[in-house]
């Protein structure tokens, strides 16, 4: 009972995606994709965290933790290109 | 030193959490190489400054009673932007106000700041130079004074008795 | 069996709460509201999720990690919020027209007055 529940969550989680999309694709200015893709990476990791247990192996919890550590520093540096015109 | 010893430590235990066993051998491996890591960063984090062991423990009741009320405040939060969320017509009043706070070293900022944006309806956007005033955006304007006085009644008090 | 139960319930508030995140960002306004949703409700729906797959497994390696996993998002989302909220104000996104009040770009225009007078 708790797989199948667990299949249905991933079914779910791609829908959640789809919002995320139509704000990636028409939103009107920088700040609204980047924030749009923070969020679809939050989506990501909490797939990826029900998949590695779907399929009982740790290191898609690895792949996880990469993601959201590279998302972090991803929207920082785009946020202070934005701000000062330079990364560093 | 002793602060570099307690990085350190702090250190190795998060590599026992990314390793995934909590285990003696494991917290060892990670201090060593941990002590290794920030001998470069020495000037960046000011080790020669004192640390009384004492005052980091006797803060933890009250690091405690934060941590509660840090976490009912975000089941709050959730709850108002969730019904926010599912209004069929959105009807909101945002804007960005000044707030003025008491805290004055980093770590305080830093965690007022973060604590303000997981709570109910606000968002941090920037503090003023003379860390004195933070500019919140809130979904709910329409009342200044009152998120100021419920951000300094509820939030700060708890803020300061855990991290000053 | 209780245990398992119980990480049913937080799987399922969990999910229910992502999937709230990401239609407020479809839904609301500006840049900062957006924020609001992904900031607070997409954090709480990340951190059940991985709640209840440490109620599932317990301690192990794999209940560990994704402790570490939730309590690395708690950390970094406030400060990612902060961050971009921040550069988005100083690149010129204005707030939505809803709005009724703005102390900060009131403050910005007179720390600095130059690009009102152009």
């Amino acid at each position: 009972m708790s797989l199948m529940l667990l299949e249905y969550a991933l079914i779910f989680m791609v829908i959640a995606i789809i919002p995320c999309i139509y704000r990636i694709i028409k939103g009107p200015t920088i700040p609204d994709r980047v924030v749009a893709l923070d969020a679809m990476t939050t989506v990501i990791v909490v797939m990826l965290g029900i998949y590695s247990f779907v399929k009982g192996s740790v290191f898609f919890m690895d792949v996880a933790l990469v993601i959201a550590i590279i998302t972090f520093i991803g929207t920082v540096t785009v946020a202070k290109y934005l701000d000062e015109g330079v990364v560093f | 030193m002793k602060r570099y010893i307690a990085y350190s430590a702090l250190l190795g235990l998060v590599w026992c959490f990314v390793h995934g066993t909590i285990s003696v051998n494991n917290f060892l491996l990670g201090a060593i190489i941990a002590s290794l890591i920030i001998r470069p960063f020495r000037s960046m984090l000011n080790f020669d400054m004192e640390f009384h062991a004492g005052n980091a423990l006797k803060k933890i009741p009250a690091q405690l009673t934060y941590l509660f009320v840090l976490i009912k405040e975000i089941i709050k939060a959730n709850i108002i932007v969730a019904k926010i969320v599912l209004q069929p017509k959105i009807n909101i009043k945002p804007g960005i106000i000044a707030v003025p706070i008491r805290t004055k070293t980093d770590l305080g900022i830093t965690a007022i700041a973060n604590t303000i944006t997981l709570t109910p309806g606000t968002l941090t956007i920037d503090v003023s130079d003379d860390k004195s005033i933070l500019y919140v955006h809130t979904i709910d304007a329409t009342d200044p004074e009152g998120v100021a006085r419920s951000i300094k009644d509820d939030l700060e008090k708890y803020v300061l008795e855990a991290f000053e | 069996m209780i245990l398992e139960t119980l990480s049913n319930v937080v799987l399922i508030i969990g999910l229910f709460f992502v999937f709230l995140a990401m239609l407020g960002l479809a839904r609301l306004p500006d840049v900062y509201n957006r924020l609001h949703t992904t900031t607070k409700i997409g954090t709480l729906g990340a951190f059940g999720v991985m709640l209840s797959i440490l109620l599932k497994v317990g301690f192990s390696p794999m209940g560990v990690k994704a402790l570490t996993v939730a309590l690395f998002i708690l950390v970094t989302s406030p400060v990612a919020a902060h961050m971009i909220s921040r550069a988005a104000h100083r690149h010129g996104v204005g707030l939505c027209k809803e709005s009724v009040i703005d102390e900060y770009g009131r403050a910005c225009s007179a720390a600095c007055p130059e690009p009102e007078e152009e």
